[in-house]
């Protein structure tokens, strides 16, 4: 166990194991855990339960939906009732049971990983506990693969993050070509490699090669975004700063950039009910949606697109920051960038917001 | 869309047509009956996680 | 392209200074490849904003309807075909509107681009008339512009604005070979039970994120049919019903108002073609009604008329 000082973040060992035996070490972990892998699905790679190693795709710079499902599904059933009368159960709400086994997300890219622990601030507080969240981050351990080519849309390195950060992984890879490091994180890191058989270690040339690699792909990424100035705004001239107008034009409130992001979290719960039979059910939502926000009254105090627009913004780049004291609720993924069928570039976003004078 | 044909009906009855209406009541439940309980478009409780 | 450019740029900064619009609606050039972004813009010296490539695939008239200004709006073939149908639903009125057609040789549909490049990621797209060069790290791969158009400009039959103010070029032939309903045949010929299979896994992907209904220029209802609560017409879920319901109900209401502008498709976030619902509903109506959506103005959306010869073989 060493502490690194690049970082001050303790390490244990680096393992290494051959990039040819990749696929064994999948189906290895496939006998013991529930593994998820990327895997392409035509032009994109989303993450899916391995049927067997050879299936996982590691090319793509990152998945097209994040990983967020797995902490955080888009449609849960919470509870269960039932609604006949003559029953005296009737009404009574009880969890539904999940089955939730130790699994193991394999290929996790650094900011998706660092996603969670920003969603953590929302799911999991000293006053609220959100058992669907807590029970799947515990159950989940996170193999992240290091990014040795980010793409043109990444700023990672903008956002607190980078293209080698280990925050909140189990276990960081590093490819090298013909070896993979694996640098164990955590104890669950160290149990699950110990399980697939790797326990090789690491040479000193791995080693340096491997931080050779982190030095390319962060110069590669570029200047950083302007982000210093964005918690000493005045929150209220930023709010109605003149520049809104001109970004929420082509918004269509699609909301794609929510629902691709591996920050947002927001949510909507319902009923269903069919004949005596109910469940609460808990979707996505969005704030891009107009229903988002309207009062049973029937007020909606974001009725006006621009209304929605600046608050998207407003959250991940201020209201965020301010609140929580760890940076923005932006994990620089580039999703959003690259999904958005109007182009609009929350990069853009940063400049205009953090140089705002007013 | 591959729901069964003979599911889906379109009649006009007007309000003067009782003895069209039962007619076509009638036959619409025959057919239907005849095809069986439905497997498509069919949702008991969501699918969901 | 650059000719197409600087006319829309001209005719934007000439109706702005002398005041015949409040606004224009266009596009500049996008921050990524292969991309553009829907701008409005209010002052003559704006107009050097205003961009025209093979990437202006968003549909400009999904932002007309309700809206009490002049508006300027830069428009294609499909995209104006929509406009007459948003004048005939009274979205619009013709008086505010200073059509500024363009005759559309097709748009590029990038994600056929990014499929064909395999994982290496473009850093530039320029064009020529009829090849895309694009350039990436250590790269440069040079493609043919008609195979990579979106599936509806493929296949386009109404490539020129049937109306509008003035042109920014001369038109352009229209395609006549062309068979629009080839992949609709096909899904016909299948038995109930293969259909019901196809369209589960056509529709098995979507995420219910709405991208193609608010893309959609006819898709303007002020409360939607999946946002109405009393009575709830849908479950709000990922359930395959629910979601399944919600795609060829939203077909339903667009059968005679679609015009196949191909924007539905292009923002889904996980590449569904559902145009192939729309297009089933644009076969019917064609071959029922002898109507194409929105070609004039003087032609109602046969749903929203009645003619004592209506087609209705399908009535007891």
């Amino acid at each position: 166990m060493y502490v690194n000082p690049a970082d001050g973040i303790p390490r244990m060992a680096k393992r290494a194991f051959k990039k040819a035996a990749l696929i064994d070490v999948l189906n290895r972990l496939k006998e013991r855990y529930r593994l998820y892998a990327p895997v392409r699905q035509n032009d994109m790679t989303n993450y899916q339960e391995l049927a067997s190693g050879d299936q996982a795709d590691f090319s793509a710079s990152n998945t097209r939906l994040s990983p967020k499902s797995f902490m955080h599904p888009q449609s849960l059933c919470m509870f269960a009732f039932g609604t006949d009368k003559g029953s005296d159960q009737a009404g009574i709400l009880r969890e539904v049971e999940k089955d939730l086994p130790r699994s193991v997300v394999f290929g996790i890219r650094p900011c998706d990983s660092k996603a969670f622990q920003l969603v953590d601030v929302n799911f999991n507080t000293p006053e609220y506990q959100d058992p669907w969240w807590i029970r799947r981050r515990q159950s989940t351990t996170l193999v992240g693969m290091a990014c040795n080519s980010p793409c043109s849309t990444c700023f990672c390195t903008s956002v607190g993050s980078g293209p080698f950060s280990p925050d909140g992984l189990d276990v960081l890879l590093t490819d090298l070509g013909d070896d993979v490091v694996a640098e164990v994180m955590t104890a669950w890191g160290s149990e699950v490699l110990d399980h697939a058989d790797i326990r090789g270690r690491a040479t000193d040339a791995m080693t340096e090669k491997a931080t050779a690699l982190q030095q390319e792909a962060e110069r590669s990424l570029g200047s950083l975004l302007p982000t210093e100035s964005l918690r000493e705004k005045n929150l209220n001239a930023l709010f109605n700063a003149p520049f809104w107008d001109d970004v929420q034009f082509a918004c269509i409130n699609c909301g794609v950039c929510t629902f691709v992001c591996p920050t947002c979290w927001c949510f909507d719960v319902q009923d269903e009910v069919r004949n005596q039979q109910g469940v609460r059910v808990r979707n996505w939502d969005a704030c891009m949606y107009p229903l988002f926000t309207h009062h049973g009254s029937g007020h909606n105090p974001r009725h006006q697109k621009l209304q929605r627009v600046r608050q998207r913004f407003m959250h991940k780049l201020k209201y965020f920051v301010d609140k929580y004291d760890r940076g923005v609720a932006c994990v620089g993924c580039g999703r959003c960038v690259q999904q958005c069928p109007v182009n609009i570039d929350i990069r853009q976003l940063f400049r205009l917001m953090n140089d705002f004078k007013g | 869309m591959g729901i069964e044909p003979g599911r889906l009906h379109f009649s006009w009855i007007s309000s003067a047509e009782a003895s069209k209406f039962v007619e076509v009541a009638r036959a619409v439940s025959d057919e239907v009956r005849k095809t069986g309980p439905s497997s498509k478009l069919i949702k008991k409780l969501p699918e969901v996680a | 392209m650059e000719a197409y450019t600087e006319k829309i740029r001209e005719a934007a900064q000439r109706l702005l200074k002398e005041n015949k619009v409040d606004l224009v609606m266009g596009f500049q050039r996008g921050t990524i490849p292969m991309m553009s972004q829907p701008v409005l813009i209010r002052k003559a010296n704006e107009g050097e904003r205003l961009h025209w490539d093979s990437h202006c695939g968003s549909n400009l008239a999904n932002y007309l309807p309700k809206r009490k200004e002049r508006i300027a709006v830069v428009a294609k073939g499909c995209d104006s075909r929509n406009i007459v149908v948003q004048i005939l639903e009274n979205q619009i009125r013709r008086e505010q509107l200073y059509i500024i057609g363009v005759p559309c040789l097709g748009m590029i549909d990038r994600r056929q681009v990014l499929g064909a490049l395999q994982g290496r990621e473009p850093l530039s797209v320029s064009e020529t008339n009829a090849h895309l060069v694009i350039q990436g790290k250590g790269f440069e791969e040079k493609l043919e512009r008609s195979l990579f158009l979106q599936d509806n400009c493929a296949i386009c039959i109404h490539r020129n604005p049937v109306l509008f103010d003035e042109l920014v070029a001369e038109p352009v032939p229209e395609q006549t070979e062309v068979d629009r309903y080839e992949d609709v045949k096909g899904i016909e010929k299948m038995t109930a039970d293969e259909r019901w299979q196809y369209f589960r896994e056509l529709l098995g992907p979507c995420i219910r994120c709405y991208a193609c209904r608010n893309a959609c220029p006819m898709c303007y209802c002020p409360t939607c049919f999946v946002d109405e609560s009393t009575p709830q017409w849908l479950g709000k879920s990922i359930d395959p019903t629910d979601t399944t319901t919600f795609h060829f109900l939203r077909a339903y209401h667009l059968a005679g108002r679609c015009t196949d502008c191909g924007n539905c498709q292009r923002v889904c976030p996980v590449g569904i073609n559902m145009r192939q619902l729309n297009k089933k509903l644009e076969k019917e109506i064609k071959e029922r009604y002898g109507y194409e959506t929105g070609r004039s103005i003087e032609q109602r959306p046969p749903l929203d008329t009645y003619r004592p010869d209506d087609a209705q073989q399908f009535f007891k």
